[in-house]
């Protein structure tokens, strides 16, 4: 028990130092986040302009409303599952400062962890709340029901916040990198479109061919986003759903354990180089 | 007038010095950006599997629009992708000082000082587009088509560049504006797809406000249909001449308040 | 001789936001805004002869970089005057800095990712320079300055004495009037300070180049400058020669001496005997080193020596003239009040 209440004792000031960065910096995120939701309204009027288009009301079995559901939800999804630990790792990499890292008493990753829920935090209130209250006021706007399901909701939270520690053990695994490449900008750009098109950014992973589709669902990536918003569309039969979490929390696990090899393989590789 | 063309080819010898020692980064900065739009144009490939046509438009259309898009957005990001490290960090961190300490424009110099070949990226997708969609769409073509393109293109341009301008000197009243650069530059991606598919307000948006509809879907139609030159090219110079003539101003005025950094 | 430089009640002033600690403080700063007007430079005025090595001098925030950034044209002054070489900064600023040279000491003006020789082919277009002229300039800066070790290698690569003289030596290819130093041998160690004083001097004595310093090194103020001007606050509290400067602060004087007998310190008493209170008397003691500064309006330096002869048997004696150290520290940590 005091291991625990020290635990949280040691880590909850960098939730707080998260919150206030956040709220610091308010102006900037406000808009860096309008900036990034225009390519969801994008897609919103290209495909109303294909159902228009269409003579059927549904599209590979997704109609107007599932598509924008899916649209913003997946979108609101890879924003909040989004880590920034990346950066943070390999900026730490590059510049030496990793090494002071090292001769503190706390962990590495639990002092950007905690940080970014503080940031998470702030977020929730400003962005995610919002955002589910639009989307579900769409919904009844256009159905003239309301479709917002408590139990799928609620399993769409776990799973997102098991996406987002996947997110971050992903990102600083890819931090690490910074080893090997000497500059993020380039790589990160790559990895961000692919993993955004694999996630199900982009497209619902249904709408691509078949063999290809079941292939990603396996994949680490789909647990990013795509299940977590099938789960809240309420796609997925119960059975399903404990299924797909099941390879969520898999895949949280082999990317912890990647995270702790790629953290001894870089402090040796530090100690050799000398910081 | 010489001395700044000079000065240029200057700056560009020493990027290229600089890029041989970089090319890494730079190849892979490329290759994300040629990886993020042909994901694009996938999706847009997944849509008309399904439809024969967009409101109208066919699928060469759609993909002569958006490889049109790419053109002014590319020259932009080629040669002057300086000005988003104004919003972000040369002003903040009173890096701007060095740039009033020497006697040439302050923004020239800004411009020229640094390129950015990840650029490339972008126009090899643009090349690729437009190399598959013209010799499949009839085109009308005449005497004045291809010097009324290197117009467009220049104020397309002028479009983007302006904005960028704008927004980063923000920047010299705020400290950092790297994100108003963000949000206005993102709008861009409406201009990728026909305006016709967008609601009324966002079409006012991208046309009257941030004219972004200017540097492709507009010029891009008279050129696919011939029709509206008036509104189409004309709107284009236009909206390009104001815009930088607003950020000059804004520019002129910024470095005046600039209030450096430290004490 | 003619001023090159004239500042006549330059003032500027800053807007600022002032957040209080905390996360409540931020919450509050995210409604209500506090703003202030700080006065970073307020009515500085001070003329610099043709040829004239100042010395710019003042603590931490007392304004003394936002004078030389709008000496330099970097700033736009509230109010207030300023000519350079005849030239209002702001007025006319491409012509203006064709004429000045500007080193910044804790930011490099070079480039980052060129070797030093292209850096300096790069400002000789920027500058103008005519070729024959540039090949010149190169060799005298090279001699002064000694950049042959290192004039291929990147920017990034060099020390920080490096860097700075290559600062230095790009500041100068143009060969300008007037030379503005704001802390150019900050962080340095003291064989390349050394170096760096000389470069200026040498420069000083064959251009008749201008040369306004700041700096918090005094050593760099006692080699260089015959006169400084000294501000605090954003307010001008002294401006003259060093000479005066000694002599209107308090005239500080130290007597340090060897005690036979460490055991008969407990025998002076000098605050007794010549009344005198503790801003006109320091004295200090290590073992059996004891060291005494006073003021010497106050008491005589005759008369202290007598009294410690009489009082104790020493070994040892030195005294030692106004140390401007000494002057300057007590001001910083009084307060200034002019």
């Amino acid at each position: 028990m005091s291991r625990v209440k020290r635990f949280f004792r040691t880590y909850t000031p960098f939730t707080r130092s998260g919150m206030q960065e956040l709220i610091a910096y308010r102006a900037n995120f406000i808009c860096f986040f309008l900036g990034e939701i225009i390519s969801a309204f994008i897609m919103y009027f290209v495909w109303k302009a294909v159902f228009l288009s269409s003579d059927s009301d549904t599209f590979m079995g997704f109609t107007m409303e599932d598509m924008t559901v899916y649209l913003f939800i997946v979108f609101l999804t890879g924003y909040m599952t989004y880590s920034d630990g990346a950066f943070a790792v390999g900026e730490e990499i590059i510049d030496g400062s990793i090494a002071i890292r090292m001769i503190r008493p706390c962990s590495f990753e639990m002092c950007f962890l905690f940080k970014e829920i503080g940031n998470r935090i702030i977020s929730i209130a400003l962005i995610f709340v919002p955002m589910v209250l639009g989307v579900e006021v769409y919904r009844y706007a256009v159905t003239g029901e309301v479709r917002f399901n408590l139990m799928y909701f609620g399993f769409y939270i776990v799973s997102t916040v098991i996406a987002y520690m996947i997110s971050f053990y992903f990102n600083v695994i890819y931090g690490f990198m910074a080893f090997f490449f000497k500059n993020l900008w380039g790589t990160s750009l790559i990895k961000e479109t692919v993993v955004g098109f694999l996630s199900g950014g982009t497209i619902p992973l249904a709408f691509l061919p078949a063999g290809l589709a079941t292939v990603l669902n396996f994949l680490p990536f789909a647990s990013l986003a795509y299940t977590p918003v099938m789960i809240y569309m309420g796609m997925y039969s119960i059975g399903e759903i404990f299924g797909y979490m099941a390879l969520q929390v898999f895949w949280l696990l082999v990317m912890m354990g990647l995270s702790k090899l790629v953290w001894h393989s870089a402090v040796k590789h530090l100690s050799i180089q000398g910081g | 007038m010489k001395r700044y063309f000079r000065l240029h080819r200057i700056f560009v010898v020493q990027y290229l010095k600089r890029l041989m020692e970089y090319k890494v980064d730079f190849l892979l900065g490329a290759i994300g950006l040629v990886i993020a739009q042909a994901i694009q144009i996938l999706f847009i490939g997944i849509i008309f599997s399904q439809i024969p046509k967009l409101q109208g438009w066919s699928f060469e259309e759609i993909l002569f629009i958006y490889g049109f898009s790419l053109i002014p957005k590319s020259v932009d990001h080629l040669f002057f992708d300086n000005l988003w490290m104004v919003g972000y960090r040369i002003i903040r961190k009173g890096e701007f000082d060095k740039y009033l300490t020497r006697p040439i424009n302050s923004l020239y110099h800004v411009l020229v000082e640094n390129f950015c070949v990840d650029a490339f990226g972008e126009m090899l997708t643009c090349i690729l587009l437009l190399g598959y969609a013209i010799p499949r769409l009839s085109l009308p073509f005449h005497w004045y088509t291809i010097p009324l393109l290197l117009v467009v293109v220049v104020f397309a341009t002028m479009i983007y560049t302006a904005l960028k301008i704008m927004t980063s000197a923000i920047s010299f009243w705020t400290k950092q504006s790297g994100h108003i650069t963000h949000m206005l530059y993102m709008t861009n991606d409406f201009s990728k797809y026909p305006v016709s598919i967008y609601n009324k307000a966002v079409q006012a948006i991208i046309t009257y406000v941030i004219p972004f509809a200017f540097t492709a879907y507009f010029p891009a139609s008279y050129f696919l249909t011939d029709s509206d030159p008036l509104f189409c090219i004309g709107g284009t110079v236009i909206a390009g001449t104001v815009l930088m003539t607003i950020a000059l101003f804004v520019w002129h005025r910024g470095v005046n308040a600039y209030e450096s950094a430290g004490s | 001789m003619e001023n090159m430089i004239y500042v006549e009640n330059l003032r500027k002033e800053f807007k600022k936001i002032i957040k209080e600690p905390g996360f409540k403080g931020s919450v509050k700063a995210l409604f209500k805004p506090n703003k202030e007007i700080v006065k970073a430079v307020d009515g500085i005025s001070f003329n610099v002869p043709k040829g004239e090595i100042l010395g710019f001098i003042g603590p931490n925030g007392a304004g003394k970089s936002t004078v030389i950034k709008m000496l330099t044209g970097i700033l736009m002054p509230t109010s207030g005057k300023c000519v350079i070489n005849g030239q209002i900064p702001q007025e006319n600023r491409k012509n203006y800095v064709k004429e000045i040279g500007v080193v910044f000491g804790q930011r490099t003006q070079l480039w980052w990712d060129l070797a030093l020789r292209e850096t300096y082919s790069v400002l000789k277009e920027i500058y103008d320079v005519p070729d024959e002229k540039y090949k010149q300039r190169m060799e005298f800066l090279n001699e002064v300055l000694e950049l042959e070790s290192f004039i291929t290698s990147p920017v990034r690569t060099l020390s920080l004495g490096q860097r700075m003289r290559a600062d230095i030596a790009a500041s100068l290819l143009h060969s300008p009037k007037v030379l503005f130093l704001d802390e150019p041998t900050i962080g340095l160690d003291v064989v390349v300070k050394e170096n760096i004083r000389n470069a200026i001097k040498k420069i000083n004595e064959e251009e008749g180049t201008t040369v306004i310093l700041t700096t918090h090194d005094l050593s760099d103020i006692e080699l260089l400058c015959n006169r400084i001007v000294m501000i605090d606050k954003g307010k001008k509290v002294f401006d003259g020669e060093i000479a005066a400067l000694k002599r209107n602060f308090g005239n500080v004087r130290t007597f340090a001496f060897e005690l036979v007998n460490a055991a008969d310190f407990g025998k002076l008493d000098y605050r007794m005997q010549y009344r005198l209170s503790d801003d006109d008397i320091t004295v200090e003691r290590d073992k059996n080193s004891v060291t005494i500064k006073f003021n010497a309006d106050k008491v005589n330096i005759e008369d202290i020596i007598a009294y410690t002869l009489s009082k104790v048997h020493i070994t040892d004696m030195q005294v030692k003239d106004v140390d401007i150290e000494d002057i300057i520290k007590r001001l910083y940590l009084k307060g200034v009040d002019v």
